[in-house]
């Protein structure tokens, strides 16, 4: 693999991370705000159309770099998303963090790494 | 986790549901994959497994787990629901291992028992808040 190469696999994996998270963040926010408004109100819709656009991308962007990377090297990325997302709905979403939630997604994220590893 | 409804719409319950259909649609997916898996030309599109009845089970199974998912959201803080969402990556696993006969090395299992151990940390703080309520 050439240095451009892995410079834009190194971006495309950090936009699939990215649109994940954005992704269950707008989800979030969307279901959310549909308790009070109501799912049909414009802003709402707007929020959900968003969350699966933002989930759709990461999905290409996934098979794009499956079709480069083996499962085994590219899967524990996707361990790494549940503590991205846990401390991304307490800074965006403003969700209580506690000590249990970050060790317990710790472990779920390293869990993962290690089951793909094998 | 306001007001939210019990029984069978118990978002708790929608989120084990989720997890369930993820874990059948992996399963059907892989089954029909290899079942379609022979075709020459065609095989890198993946476009051929629609001829495979499993395929569109577990099609209908990816909008089931997806309809679960965006309720949960409703209730659940994405904080919570997502961590606990990774049940699935016990659930496939083990689903591989009894249905398809896969093998799961050693270390694999140790990756198994520690998002079991991830999941408990944190369901533990979850369900003593529910019992308050």
């Amino acid at each position: 693999m050439t240095r451009e190469q892995t410079i834009v696999a190194i971006l495309v994996f950090v936009i699939e991370v990215i649109t994940t998270v954005l992704g269950q963040l707008l989800l979030k926010r969307a279901m959310e705000g549909s308790k009070a408004f109501g799912f049909t109100h414009p802003r709402i819709l707007k929020l959900f159309v968003a969350g699966v656009v933002s989930l759709t991308a990461s999905f290409f962007l996934t098979i794009g770099l499956l079709q480069h990377f083996d499962l085994s090297f590219f899967y524990p990325i996707q361990g790494s998303t549940v503590v991205i997302i846990t401390l991304a709905a307490a800074i965006f979403l403003r969700e209580k963090l506690s000590i249990q939630l970050i060790i317990g997604s710790a472990l779920i994220s390293a869990g993962i790494v290690l089951v793909s590893l094998s | 986790m306001d007001r939210a409804p019990r029984r069978l719409a118990n978002p708790w319950l929608l989120l084990v549901f989720e997890a369930l259909f993820v874990t059948a649609s992996e399963t059907l997916l892989k089954l029909g994959a290899s079942e379609t898996e022979r075709v020459a030309g065609w095989e890198w599109t993946g476009l051929l497994s629609l001829t495979s009845i499993w395929i569109w089970c577990a099609i209908g199974l990816v909008i089931l787990s997806f309809l679960c998912w965006i309720y949960v959201l409703k209730y659940i803080p994405l904080s919570i629901a997502f961590p606990l969402s990774n049940v699935v990556h016990v659930l496939v696993p083990l689903s591989c291992w009894i249905f398809l006969s896969e093998n799961i090395s050693p270390r694999r299992w140790c990756g198994i028992a520690i998002v079991i151990l991830g999941l408990a940390v944190v369901a533990k703080p979850v369900a003593k808040i529910e019992e308050k309520l």
